[in-house]
């Protein structure tokens, strides 16, 4: 038999087949559709996580006071350490000093040692008045640590003395009138002078204010002189990060005089770590999700076989008559496997279509987690389409195959007195 | 060897001849198809035709003298293993069957004649003895060998037509060419041809369940005539139809047995066709009673 022979066939039997067993393709397009819509939706998580943790920089290191067990590690990105310190802490009057500085001094890698205050003050421009946040740096190091740029004006140097430097949109947005370089700013009822507007960064990240750690000591409240809300380590590469983290936890306790890690009031965290929880946690999710998928495949495959074996049964009388007229066994056979892929190609055309569906409803759906980007999830790619259908013609053929080895070898004689 | 045969015997048919012999008597109200055009291009389209003709009219005669049997039965026994019980639906036939004859077994309902019939056709194999086509036994073939063997040497005709529902008039009798690897324009033109010999070239798009009774056998005949076969079985042809129309598709096997030599095998329990017979076996409970020998039937007409 020609291979055009057996697709008219296979096409004629699907062409003429009975609404119930269309029904049974539900579970096809349900499946496809499921994994296809996963497959994306994962996709686009990952580019969504990818696109905000290529922004942080992972050689860094935060350590800050407080320790609340082993979520604290997960922490925040760079430069958050002072709030982390202060929430979920079991400890809140513990504190780094210059001592913890020093313990950190020795050790391998480190490249840099930035300490850093923090505090949210009242600011005063041109009448209005707005709480933003403030970050007390090292004025030696701080522009060596981090890769952020200026828009105008310079980043803070080490003789720098009640000067800021601020983020964008406090220089254009938060106040009426813009703030440009060299003018003054009130915080706390003193004046710092600004001498340097960050370029945009998208986020948070706009809204901050750098200062020297020397004189962010007088403005923010509660702050003390060689009291740190969190020490930030630059290292030289991220391959260093992991065991820097655990050298410098073995310090620290030991220059801190803790014994037992119950008694331990401090936190390591790392970027590179963050990074690293979160592409488990989408991973993890993606796999559940991928796992209801399969059960919805699976069941769609034992819907089809069903379809196939009824259909097999059905045609018994007609399988007989094509072995008379002279239809080998291979013949039957090729006949119910490429009728069993089409059924399969048809679910998966459908099941496609419902993913694209789906997968449109995401910026609804997942608002939370894909917030701040935007355009990445724009349909299906044609190698996702290509994937889904090729899955579901799988699946066809699979679940068509015992059906047909069984229509196969059906003796003529038999076949023919079936009524 | 034998499709050479059945080649060679093809050519003795005139098929302007056996259309208006068969027209008209027995589908009065189907007489749009007529004038010769397209049989000679079918003809000249038909590369197996051969050449040579056997010229020798005795060849379409029942011809055992010294002549190797098409189909022999030895001993042949078929039980049935119904859980404990056995049961012996044929005990013991010896039989054989000649190029260009006409049998008829008849026998009542039960006797075996079904069971017969599938042995002759290849379409099972016997509990005990041999079943030999052309000197082979067919109990050593392999399943494609049988199915190569029914496609290409047998054509047959049901009782209850065996029409795939789902195909239309000319795609049914397109198939068995199709199983056959036949190139598809060559094929449609043949089975356009059969069915306008059968006088139904006006129902190529008709489905099975759009044609009565009488009309489908006559596609089932066009059908296994499709390859060309030198056999024909038939279990109860006339069985579904009116004795007019039954009548009717006897004519034109026994046309198809006289013009072309076709070897014509017909099951049955009624005595109409034994009439166009050049033998008839009787069978009863799985035993040949008797064969009767039917002279002259060449004669007849
Ligand atoms: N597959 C089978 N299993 C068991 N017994 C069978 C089987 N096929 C046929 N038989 C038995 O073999 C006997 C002969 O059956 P068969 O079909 O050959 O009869 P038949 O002569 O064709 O009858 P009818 O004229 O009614 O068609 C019957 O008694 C039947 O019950
Ligand atoms: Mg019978």
């Amino acid at each position: 038999m020609r291979n055009a022979t057996c697709v008219k066939m296979a096409l004629n039997m699907l062409l003429h087949s009975k609404l119930r067993s269309w029904l049974t393709i539900i579970g096809i397009v349900i499946g496809v559709g499921a994994v296809v819509g996963i497959v994306s939706l994962g996709d686009a998580m990952e580019a969504q996580v990818q696109s905000r943790l290529s922004d942080l920089d992972l050689a860094k290191i935060t350590i800050s006071p407080g320790y609340s067990g082993a979520q604290s590690r997960m922490g925040g990105p760079p430069g958050h350490g002072g709030e982390e310190g202060r929430g979920g802490s079991s400890s809140t009057d513990t504190k780094l000093t210059d001592d913890d500085v020093d313990a950190l001094q020795g050790i391998d890698g480190i490249l840099y040692i930035d300490t850093q205050i923090s505090g949210s003050e009242e600011v005063d421009y041109a009448g209005e008045t707005a709480t933003l946040f403030i970050t007390g740096v090292d004025p030696q190091v701080w522009q060596y640590m981090n890769s952020l740029e200026v828009e105008s004006g310079r980043l803070l140097e080490p003789a720098d003395k009640n000067v800021a430097v601020i983020g964008n949109s406090i220089s254009t947005e938060i106040f009426d009138q813009d703030i440009g370089v060299n003018q003054v700013i009130t915080v706390n009822g003193k004046s710092v002078r600004v001498v340097g507007i960050l370029e945009e960064e998208g986020g948070g990240e706009d809204k901050r204010i750098y200062m020297p750690i020397d004189s962010a000591v007088d403005l923010i409240e509660d702050a003390e002189e060689d009291v740190f809300d969190s020490i930030v380590v630059k290292v030289e590469s991220e391959d260093l990060v992991n065991p820097t983290v655990e050298e410098i936890e073995e310090k620290l306790m030991v220059s801190r005089q803790i014994h037992q890690e119950k008694d331990r009031d401090f936190s390591v965290s790392s970027s590179l770590s963050l990074v690293e929880s979160v592409t488990a946690m989408t991973s993890a999710m993606t796999l559940f999700l991928g796992a209801i998928a399969a059960v919805s495949l699976l069941v769609g495959a034992v819907g089809i076989a069903n379809t196939m074996f009824t259909s097999v049964l059905e045609k018994t009388k007609e399988i007989g008559t094509m072995k008379a007229i002279g239809a080998k066994n291979r013949d039957i056979l090729m006949i119910f496997i490429v009728n069993s892929a089409m059924v399969g190609f048809v679910g998966g055309i459908f099941g496609v279509m419902l993913g694209g569906f789906v997968s449109t409803l995401f910026p609804y759906l997942g608002v939370t987690l894909m917030k701040g980007g935007s355009g990445t999830v724009t349909g299906l790619s044609p190698d996702l389409m290509a994937f889904g259908l090729g899955l579901a013609v799988l699946i066809g053929v699979i679940s068509g195959a015992v059906p047909a080895y069984r229509a196969s070898k059906l003796k003529p004689v038999d076949a023919l007195r079936y009524e | 060897m034998l499709m050479e045969i059945a080649d060679t015997l093809r050519t003795k048919l005139d098929p302007r001849k056996t259309l208006n012999s068969l027209k008209g008597d027995a589908d009065p109200g189907n007489s749009s198809t007529g004038n010769g055009t397209g049989y000679d291009s079918e003809n000249d389209s038909d590369p197996e035709l051969h050449e040579e003709r056997t010229g020798n009219s005795d060849t379409v005669k029942s011809s055992r003298n010294g002549k190797v049997p098409l189909i022999k039965l030895t001993d042949v026994w078929k039980v049935y293993q119904m859980g404990e019980v056995e049961f012996a639906a044929l005990k013991g036939v010896d039989l054989e069957i000649y190029e260009g004859e006409f049998v008829v077994v008849l026998g009542p309902s039960g006797s075996g004649k079904s069971t017969l019939m599938n042995l002759l056709g290849c379409l099972d194999i016997p509990s005990h003895g041999t079943v030999s086509l052309n000197s082979r036994d067919i109990s050593r073939m392999d399943e494609s060998e049988l199915a190569q063997i029914r496609g290409q040497m047998i054509g047959f005709i049901f009782q209850s037509f065996n029409l795939i529902p789902t195909l239309n008039t000319l795609e049914n009798v397109t198939l068995p060419l199709e199983f056959q690897e036949e190139e598809s324009s060559r094929a449609r033109e043949r089975a356009e041809y059969l069915l306008e010999i059968v006088g139904l070239s006006d129902k190529h798009h008709n489905l099975p369940s759009q044609l009565s009774g009488g009309q489908r056998q006559r596609v089932a005949i066009a059908r296994s005539l499709a390859v060309d076969p030198p056999v024909l079985l038939a279990d109860e042809p006339t069985g579904n139809l009116d004795s007019k129309t039954g009548n009717y598709i006897l004519e034109f096997l026994d046309e198809l047995h006289r013009k072309e030599g076709k070897t014509v095998i017909i099951v049955t329990h009624d005595m109409t066709p034994v009439k166009y017979a050049t033998r008839v076996v009787h069978i009863k409970d799985g035993e040949i009673e008797k064969i009767d020998e039917v002279e002259g039937n060449f004669c007849k007409l």
